[in-house]
Protein backbone atom coordinates (compact mmCIF):
# COMPACT_ATOMS: atom_id res chain seq x y z
CA UNK A 1 0.00 0.00 0.00
CA UNK A 2 1.48 3.31 -1.07
CA UNK A 3 2.35 5.70 1.95
CA UNK A 4 0.42 8.60 2.85
CA UNK A 5 2.85 11.21 1.00
CA UNK A 6 3.18 9.10 -1.99
CA UNK A 7 -0.73 9.24 -2.31
CA UNK A 8 -0.61 13.09 -1.57
CA UNK A 9 2.12 13.28 -4.40
CA UNK A 10 0.52 11.69 -6.90
CA UNK A 11 -3.06 13.85 -6.25
CA UNK A 12 -0.51 16.82 -6.37
CA UNK A 13 0.70 15.77 -9.59
CA UNK A 14 -2.52 14.81 -11.16
CA UNK A 15 -4.06 18.30 -10.00
CA UNK A 16 -1.38 20.08 -11.73
CA UNK A 17 -1.68 18.29 -14.94
CA UNK A 18 -5.06 18.54 -15.25
CA UNK A 19 -5.44 22.44 -14.19
CA UNK A 20 -2.29 23.11 -16.65
CA UNK A 21 -4.45 21.71 -19.79
CA UNK A 22 -7.57 23.04 -18.46
CA UNK A 23 -5.97 26.53 -18.16
CA UNK A 24 -4.68 25.98 -21.49
CA UNK A 25 -8.00 25.47 -23.22
CA UNK A 26 -10.69 27.06 -21.55
CA UNK A 27 -8.61 29.59 -19.61
CA UNK A 28 -7.98 30.67 -16.62
CA UNK A 29 -10.95 32.29 -15.12
CA UNK A 30 -13.23 29.04 -16.71
CA UNK A 31 -11.39 26.44 -15.29
CA UNK A 32 -12.80 26.16 -11.62
CA UNK A 33 -11.16 24.08 -8.76
CA UNK A 34 -14.01 21.79 -9.79
CA UNK A 35 -13.71 21.37 -13.21
CA UNK A 36 -9.64 21.03 -12.24
CA UNK A 37 -10.60 18.32 -9.88
CA UNK A 38 -13.17 16.31 -11.58
CA UNK A 39 -10.49 15.94 -14.49
CA UNK A 40 -7.53 15.10 -12.42
CA UNK A 41 -10.50 12.56 -10.74
CA UNK A 42 -10.05 13.51 -7.11
CA UNK A 43 -12.18 15.34 -4.94
CA UNK A 44 -12.39 19.39 -4.06
CA UNK A 45 -11.77 18.62 -0.69
CA UNK A 46 -8.12 16.59 -1.29
CA UNK A 47 -7.28 19.50 -4.08
CA UNK A 48 -7.68 21.49 -0.99
CA UNK A 49 -5.21 19.42 1.57
CA UNK A 50 -2.51 20.36 -1.48
CA UNK A 51 -3.30 23.73 -2.32
CA UNK A 52 -4.49 27.00 -0.80
CA UNK A 53 -6.32 28.25 -4.21
CA UNK A 54 -6.79 28.60 -7.39
CA UNK A 55 -3.90 31.17 -7.94
CA UNK A 56 -1.61 28.88 -5.80
CA UNK A 57 -2.13 25.72 -8.28
CA UNK A 58 -1.47 28.13 -11.44
CA UNK A 59 1.71 29.28 -9.51
CA UNK A 60 2.62 25.63 -9.00
CA UNK A 61 2.53 24.55 -12.32
CA UNK A 62 4.30 27.84 -13.82
CA UNK A 63 7.01 26.88 -11.39
CA UNK A 64 7.29 23.45 -11.84
CA UNK A 65 7.08 23.64 -16.05
CA UNK A 66 9.67 26.75 -15.88
CA UNK A 67 11.93 24.79 -13.49
CA UNK A 68 12.70 22.38 -16.35
CA UNK A 69 13.19 24.75 -19.41
CA UNK A 70 15.37 27.36 -16.82
CA UNK A 71 17.52 23.72 -16.39
CA UNK A 72 17.71 23.20 -20.03
CA UNK A 73 18.66 27.12 -20.56
CA UNK A 74 21.05 26.54 -18.26
CA UNK A 75 22.91 23.80 -19.80
CA UNK A 76 22.73 25.74 -23.41
CA UNK A 77 23.86 29.02 -22.06
CA UNK A 78 27.71 28.06 -21.91
CA UNK A 79 27.75 27.69 -25.11
CA UNK A 80 26.36 30.60 -26.21
CA UNK A 81 28.23 33.11 -28.46
CA UNK A 82 28.39 36.75 -30.02
CA UNK A 83 27.46 40.00 -27.66
CA UNK A 84 25.60 40.28 -24.60
CA UNK A 85 22.59 41.09 -26.92
CA UNK A 86 22.33 38.20 -28.85
CA UNK A 87 22.91 36.05 -25.92
CA UNK A 88 20.08 37.85 -24.41
CA UNK A 89 18.04 37.19 -27.64
CA UNK A 90 18.38 33.94 -27.44
CA UNK A 91 17.46 33.50 -24.26
CA UNK A 92 14.31 35.08 -24.94
CA UNK A 93 13.92 33.23 -28.14
CA UNK A 94 13.84 29.77 -26.58
CA UNK A 95 11.41 31.21 -23.59
CA UNK A 96 8.86 32.56 -26.39
CA UNK A 97 8.91 28.91 -28.40
CA UNK A 98 8.38 27.10 -25.41
CA UNK A 99 5.48 29.59 -23.74
CA UNK A 100 3.49 29.68 -27.24
CA UNK A 101 2.90 26.25 -26.67
CA UNK A 102 0.50 26.80 -24.11
CA UNK A 103 -0.05 30.48 -25.14
CA UNK A 104 -3.23 30.96 -22.79
CA UNK A 105 -1.71 29.11 -19.60
CA UNK A 106 0.80 31.82 -19.75
CA UNK A 107 -1.88 34.78 -20.43
CA UNK A 108 -2.62 33.67 -17.05
CA UNK A 109 0.78 33.23 -15.70
CA UNK A 110 1.27 36.96 -16.72
CA UNK A 111 -2.44 38.15 -15.65
CA UNK A 112 -2.34 36.81 -11.83
CA UNK A 113 0.85 38.64 -11.66
CA UNK A 114 -0.44 42.23 -11.23
CA UNK A 115 -2.87 39.95 -8.55
CA UNK A 116 -3.14 42.55 -5.22
CA UNK A 117 -4.25 39.14 -3.59
CA UNK A 118 -1.26 36.99 -3.69
CA UNK A 119 -0.37 34.60 -1.04
CA UNK A 120 3.05 34.54 -0.09
CA UNK A 121 3.81 31.21 -1.58
CA UNK A 122 2.96 32.37 -5.19
CA UNK A 123 5.35 33.22 -7.24
CA UNK A 124 4.13 35.11 -10.08
CA UNK A 125 5.23 36.79 -13.76
CA UNK A 126 8.52 38.62 -12.96
CA UNK A 127 9.52 37.31 -9.49
CA UNK A 128 10.84 33.42 -10.56
CA UNK A 129 14.34 34.10 -9.39
CA UNK A 130 15.88 31.51 -11.42
CA UNK A 131 14.94 33.80 -14.57
CA UNK A 132 16.21 37.07 -12.89
CA UNK A 133 19.32 35.45 -11.84
CA UNK A 134 20.44 33.59 -15.25
CA UNK A 135 19.72 37.21 -17.05
CA UNK A 136 21.73 39.56 -14.22
CA UNK A 137 24.79 36.65 -14.94
CA UNK A 138 24.17 37.43 -18.33
CA UNK A 139 24.46 41.16 -18.10
CA UNK A 140 27.31 40.91 -15.49
CA UNK A 141 29.31 38.82 -17.60
CA UNK A 142 28.26 41.35 -20.47
CA UNK A 143 30.43 44.23 -17.84
CA UNK A 144 33.40 41.60 -17.84
CA UNK A 145 33.11 41.07 -22.21
CA UNK A 146 32.69 44.94 -22.17
CA UNK A 147 29.27 45.46 -24.02
CA UNK A 148 27.53 47.08 -20.92
CA UNK A 149 28.28 49.69 -18.55
CA UNK A 150 30.18 48.89 -15.42
CA UNK A 151 27.97 50.67 -13.78
CA UNK A 152 24.71 50.19 -15.35
CA UNK A 153 21.93 49.53 -13.49
CA UNK A 154 21.42 45.39 -13.97
CA UNK A 155 18.20 45.47 -11.80
CA UNK A 156 16.26 48.43 -13.76
CA UNK A 157 17.87 46.26 -17.75
CA UNK A 158 16.07 43.21 -16.42
CA UNK A 159 12.49 44.90 -15.44
CA UNK A 160 12.66 46.63 -18.94
CA UNK A 161 13.76 43.39 -20.94
CA UNK A 162 10.92 41.63 -18.60
CA UNK A 163 8.43 44.13 -19.52
CA UNK A 164 9.14 43.93 -23.04
CA UNK A 165 9.02 40.25 -23.10
CA UNK A 166 5.42 40.15 -21.52
CA UNK A 167 3.80 42.59 -22.64
CA UNK A 168 5.07 41.24 -26.33
CA UNK A 169 1.94 38.80 -25.68
CA UNK A 170 -0.62 41.17 -26.54
CA UNK A 171 -0.43 39.66 -29.92
CA UNK A 172 -0.91 36.31 -29.22
CA UNK A 173 -3.82 37.24 -27.10
CA UNK A 174 -4.80 39.75 -29.93
CA UNK A 175 -3.89 38.34 -33.24
CA UNK A 176 -2.25 35.03 -32.43
CA UNK A 177 1.02 35.76 -33.38
CA UNK A 178 3.56 33.39 -33.71
CA UNK A 179 6.58 32.91 -31.63
CA UNK A 180 8.66 33.82 -34.70
CA UNK A 181 6.94 37.37 -34.71
CA UNK A 182 7.14 37.91 -31.19
CA UNK A 183 10.89 36.82 -31.21
CA UNK A 184 11.68 39.24 -33.96
CA UNK A 185 10.07 42.81 -32.10
CA UNK A 186 11.81 41.12 -29.28
CA UNK A 187 15.25 41.16 -30.42
CA UNK A 188 14.78 44.90 -31.67
CA UNK A 189 13.36 45.85 -27.91
CA UNK A 190 16.53 43.94 -26.89
CA UNK A 191 19.24 45.66 -29.12
CA UNK A 192 17.88 49.26 -27.99
CA UNK A 193 18.19 48.43 -24.02
CA UNK A 194 21.50 46.70 -24.36
CA UNK A 195 22.54 50.02 -26.90
CA UNK A 196 21.11 51.95 -23.50
CA UNK A 197 23.47 50.16 -21.20
CA UNK A 198 26.14 50.09 -23.24
CA UNK A 199 29.61 51.68 -22.40
CA UNK A 200 29.51 55.34 -23.38
CA UNK B 1 -18.55 70.03 -36.83
CA UNK B 2 -16.14 67.63 -34.44
CA UNK B 3 -15.36 70.01 -31.41
CA UNK B 4 -18.51 71.21 -30.34
CA UNK B 5 -17.87 73.30 -27.07
CA UNK B 6 -19.09 71.96 -24.16
CA UNK B 7 -20.97 74.98 -23.60
CA UNK B 8 -22.60 74.92 -26.46
CA UNK B 9 -24.01 71.32 -25.47
CA UNK B 10 -25.59 72.17 -22.84
CA UNK B 11 -27.23 74.90 -24.33
CA UNK B 12 -28.26 72.43 -26.57
CA UNK B 13 -29.32 70.23 -23.76
CA UNK B 14 -31.33 73.15 -21.90
CA UNK B 15 -33.38 73.78 -24.70
CA UNK B 16 -34.29 69.65 -25.98
CA UNK B 17 -34.95 69.12 -22.03
CA UNK B 18 -35.53 65.38 -21.50
CA UNK B 19 -38.56 64.06 -19.64
CA UNK B 20 -38.44 62.67 -16.10
CA UNK B 21 -38.87 58.98 -17.50
CA UNK B 22 -34.84 59.85 -19.52
CA UNK B 23 -33.74 61.39 -16.24
CA UNK B 24 -35.09 58.33 -14.18
CA UNK B 25 -33.29 56.05 -17.21
CA UNK B 26 -30.27 58.45 -16.30
CA UNK B 27 -29.68 57.75 -12.56
CA UNK B 28 -30.73 54.04 -12.42
CA UNK B 29 -27.59 54.04 -15.01
CA UNK B 30 -25.28 55.88 -12.69
CA UNK B 31 -26.83 54.12 -10.14
CA UNK B 32 -25.50 50.67 -11.26
CA UNK B 33 -22.87 52.13 -12.69
CA UNK B 34 -21.61 52.88 -9.38
CA UNK B 35 -22.66 49.67 -7.54
CA UNK B 36 -20.30 47.80 -10.24
CA UNK B 37 -17.63 49.84 -10.01
CA UNK B 38 -17.31 48.95 -6.15
CA UNK B 39 -18.38 45.44 -6.74
CA UNK B 40 -15.23 44.81 -9.50
CA UNK B 41 -12.64 46.67 -7.69
CA UNK B 42 -13.91 44.44 -4.61
CA UNK B 43 -13.89 41.03 -6.29
CA UNK B 44 -12.21 41.95 -9.58
CA UNK B 45 -14.18 41.42 -13.10
CA UNK B 46 -15.25 37.29 -12.43
CA UNK B 47 -15.74 37.43 -8.74
CA UNK B 48 -18.31 40.18 -9.41
CA UNK B 49 -22.07 38.83 -10.58
CA UNK B 50 -24.86 40.67 -11.60
CA UNK B 51 -26.85 39.62 -9.31
CA UNK B 52 -24.64 40.98 -6.68
CA UNK B 53 -24.00 44.23 -8.62
CA UNK B 54 -27.98 44.58 -8.52
CA UNK B 55 -28.80 43.93 -4.90
CA UNK B 56 -25.64 46.38 -4.20
CA UNK B 57 -28.08 49.26 -6.43
CA UNK B 58 -31.11 48.34 -4.47
CA UNK B 59 -32.80 46.92 -7.98
CA UNK B 60 -33.45 43.67 -9.88
CA UNK B 61 -31.46 42.09 -11.86
CA UNK B 62 -33.68 42.90 -14.78
CA UNK B 63 -33.59 46.45 -14.18
CA UNK B 64 -29.46 46.02 -14.93
CA UNK B 65 -30.15 44.32 -18.01
CA UNK B 66 -32.37 47.52 -19.31
CA UNK B 67 -29.81 49.60 -19.11
CA UNK B 68 -26.81 47.82 -20.09
CA UNK B 69 -26.70 44.06 -22.44
CA UNK B 70 -24.36 42.38 -20.10
CA UNK B 71 -21.63 42.61 -17.73
CA UNK B 72 -18.75 42.77 -19.96
CA UNK B 73 -20.61 45.82 -21.45
CA UNK B 74 -21.38 47.27 -17.80
CA UNK B 75 -17.45 46.58 -16.98
CA UNK B 76 -16.13 48.41 -20.82
CA UNK B 77 -18.48 51.40 -19.83
CA UNK B 78 -16.58 51.69 -16.46
CA UNK B 79 -12.74 51.61 -17.70
CA UNK B 80 -13.95 54.20 -20.55
CA UNK B 81 -14.83 56.39 -18.34
CA UNK B 82 -11.94 55.89 -15.95
CA UNK B 83 -9.94 56.38 -19.52
CA UNK B 84 -10.77 58.90 -20.65
CA UNK B 85 -10.99 61.25 -17.22
CA UNK B 86 -6.86 59.62 -17.18
CA UNK B 87 -6.06 60.32 -20.31
CA UNK B 88 -7.10 64.21 -20.29
CA UNK B 89 -5.27 64.69 -16.75
CA UNK B 90 -2.05 62.68 -18.49
CA UNK B 91 -1.95 64.77 -21.87
CA UNK B 92 -2.11 67.93 -19.63
CA UNK B 93 0.26 66.51 -17.31
CA UNK B 94 2.76 65.66 -20.11
CA UNK B 95 5.30 68.74 -19.80
CA UNK B 96 8.86 69.46 -19.45
CA UNK B 97 12.33 70.61 -20.92
CA UNK B 98 12.58 67.24 -21.71
CA UNK B 99 12.02 64.09 -23.04
CA UNK B 100 12.44 62.24 -19.56
CA UNK B 101 10.81 65.33 -17.40
CA UNK B 102 7.97 65.11 -19.53
CA UNK B 103 7.66 61.45 -19.67
CA UNK B 104 7.62 61.54 -15.65
CA UNK B 105 5.51 63.89 -15.07
CA UNK B 106 2.52 62.46 -17.61
CA UNK B 107 3.62 58.80 -16.23
CA UNK B 108 3.20 60.60 -12.49
CA UNK B 109 -0.41 61.26 -12.91
CA UNK B 110 -0.71 57.93 -14.07
CA UNK B 111 0.55 56.19 -10.82
CA UNK B 112 -1.54 58.45 -8.61
CA UNK B 113 -4.49 58.07 -10.39
CA UNK B 114 -4.35 54.06 -10.05
CA UNK B 115 -2.38 53.76 -6.66
CA UNK B 116 -5.97 55.05 -5.46
CA UNK B 117 -7.84 51.98 -7.33
CA UNK B 118 -5.38 49.60 -7.88
CA UNK B 119 -7.59 46.47 -7.69
CA UNK B 120 -9.52 48.08 -10.56
CA UNK B 121 -6.78 48.37 -12.69
CA UNK B 122 -5.90 44.92 -11.27
CA UNK B 123 -8.68 43.79 -12.79
CA UNK B 124 -8.49 45.60 -15.90
CA UNK B 125 -5.56 44.30 -16.53
CA UNK B 126 -6.49 40.77 -15.94
CA UNK B 127 -9.31 40.77 -18.55
CA UNK B 128 -7.26 42.49 -20.64
CA UNK B 129 -5.53 39.17 -20.85
CA UNK B 130 -8.24 37.17 -20.26
CA UNK B 131 -9.08 35.06 -23.88
CA UNK B 132 -12.93 35.91 -23.17
CA UNK B 133 -13.33 39.24 -22.22
CA UNK B 134 -9.58 40.70 -23.69
CA UNK B 135 -10.89 41.64 -27.19
CA UNK B 136 -13.48 43.90 -26.51
CA UNK B 137 -11.30 45.44 -23.24
CA UNK B 138 -8.56 45.79 -25.18
CA UNK B 139 -10.07 47.25 -27.90
CA UNK B 140 -11.82 49.70 -25.63
CA UNK B 141 -8.32 50.50 -24.31
CA UNK B 142 -7.34 51.09 -28.01
CA UNK B 143 -9.46 54.01 -28.44
CA UNK B 144 -7.32 56.49 -27.08
CA UNK B 145 -4.12 55.31 -26.47
CA UNK B 146 -1.58 56.47 -23.81
CA UNK B 147 1.09 54.96 -26.41
CA UNK B 148 0.15 58.06 -28.61
CA UNK B 149 0.88 60.42 -25.79
CA UNK B 150 4.16 59.09 -25.60
CA UNK B 151 4.77 59.25 -29.14
CA UNK B 152 3.70 62.70 -29.28
CA UNK B 153 6.15 63.75 -26.31
CA UNK B 154 9.81 62.09 -28.15
CA UNK B 155 8.19 63.37 -31.34
CA UNK B 156 8.12 67.17 -29.75
CA UNK B 157 12.13 65.94 -28.49
CA UNK B 158 12.66 64.85 -32.11
CA UNK B 159 12.07 68.38 -33.08
CA UNK B 160 13.73 70.02 -30.75
CA UNK B 161 16.84 68.02 -31.91
CA UNK B 162 16.80 66.14 -28.42
CA UNK B 163 15.99 62.87 -30.55
CA UNK B 164 17.41 61.25 -33.72
CA UNK B 165 14.49 62.28 -36.52
CA UNK B 166 15.41 58.62 -37.54
CA UNK B 167 14.12 57.22 -33.77
CA UNK B 168 11.86 54.66 -33.73
CA UNK B 169 9.07 56.23 -31.80
CA UNK B 170 6.72 53.73 -32.37
CA UNK B 171 8.45 51.36 -30.34
CA UNK B 172 10.00 53.30 -27.96
CA UNK B 173 6.28 54.45 -26.96
CA UNK B 174 5.31 50.99 -26.90
CA UNK B 175 8.48 50.02 -24.57
CA UNK B 176 8.25 52.84 -22.48
CA UNK B 177 4.41 51.79 -21.97
CA UNK B 178 5.30 48.42 -21.15
CA UNK B 179 7.96 49.45 -18.36
CA UNK B 180 5.07 51.76 -16.93
CA UNK B 181 2.77 48.53 -16.68
CA UNK B 182 4.90 46.30 -15.82
CA UNK B 183 6.58 48.75 -12.46
CA UNK B 184 2.97 48.60 -11.03
CA UNK B 185 4.11 44.87 -9.96
CA UNK B 186 6.42 46.14 -7.50
CA UNK B 187 3.59 48.19 -5.76
CA UNK B 188 1.73 44.20 -5.56
CA UNK B 189 4.83 42.59 -4.36
CA UNK B 190 7.57 45.06 -2.81
CA UNK B 191 4.72 47.57 -1.53
CA UNK B 192 6.26 50.23 -3.60
CA UNK B 193 5.07 53.99 -3.06
CA UNK B 194 4.89 56.48 -6.14
CA UNK B 195 8.75 57.42 -5.10
CA UNK B 196 10.41 54.44 -5.76
CA UNK B 197 7.87 54.24 -9.15
CA UNK B 198 9.22 57.34 -10.33
CA UNK B 199 12.72 56.23 -9.00
CA UNK B 200 12.84 53.05 -11.10
CA UNK B 201 11.17 54.64 -14.03
CA UNK B 202 13.66 57.33 -14.72
CA UNK B 203 16.43 54.99 -15.02
CA UNK B 204 14.09 53.26 -17.46
CA UNK B 205 13.62 55.60 -19.62
CA UNK B 206 17.33 56.60 -19.51
CA UNK B 207 17.92 53.23 -21.13
CA UNK B 208 15.60 52.99 -23.57
CA UNK B 209 16.28 56.39 -24.81
CA UNK B 210 19.55 56.00 -24.76
CA UNK B 211 20.19 54.76 -28.17
CA UNK B 212 18.30 57.39 -29.87
CA UNK B 213 20.15 60.36 -28.15
CA UNK B 214 21.18 62.67 -30.77
CA UNK B 215 24.94 62.47 -28.89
Amino acid sequence: MASREAQKQATRRRVLEAARDLFDEIGYDAATVRAIADRAGVSVGSVFTTFTSKDDILSQVMLDRLDALYGEIQNVTPHLRGSTADRVRSLFAVLYAFETRRVKLFLAHIAASYSWRNEPSTVPYGRNVRLRAMLAEGLRNGIERGDVREDADIDTLIDCLMAAYAWNYRLAAAQGASAETMTALMDKQIGLILEGAAPR
Amino acid sequence: MNHMPLRSISAVAQVRRPTQRALAKQRTREKILASAKNLFTEKGYEGATIRDIAAAAGMSTGAVFASFTDKSDLFNEIIAADRDALYGAMRAAAQGETAEEALLAMFAVGFEFHLDDLPLLQATIAASWSPQLGSQVRGRLAERPVTDLIAEVLKAAAGRGELSRTADVALLSQMLWDCYLANFRHVAFDTWGPDALQRRLREQIKVILASARTK
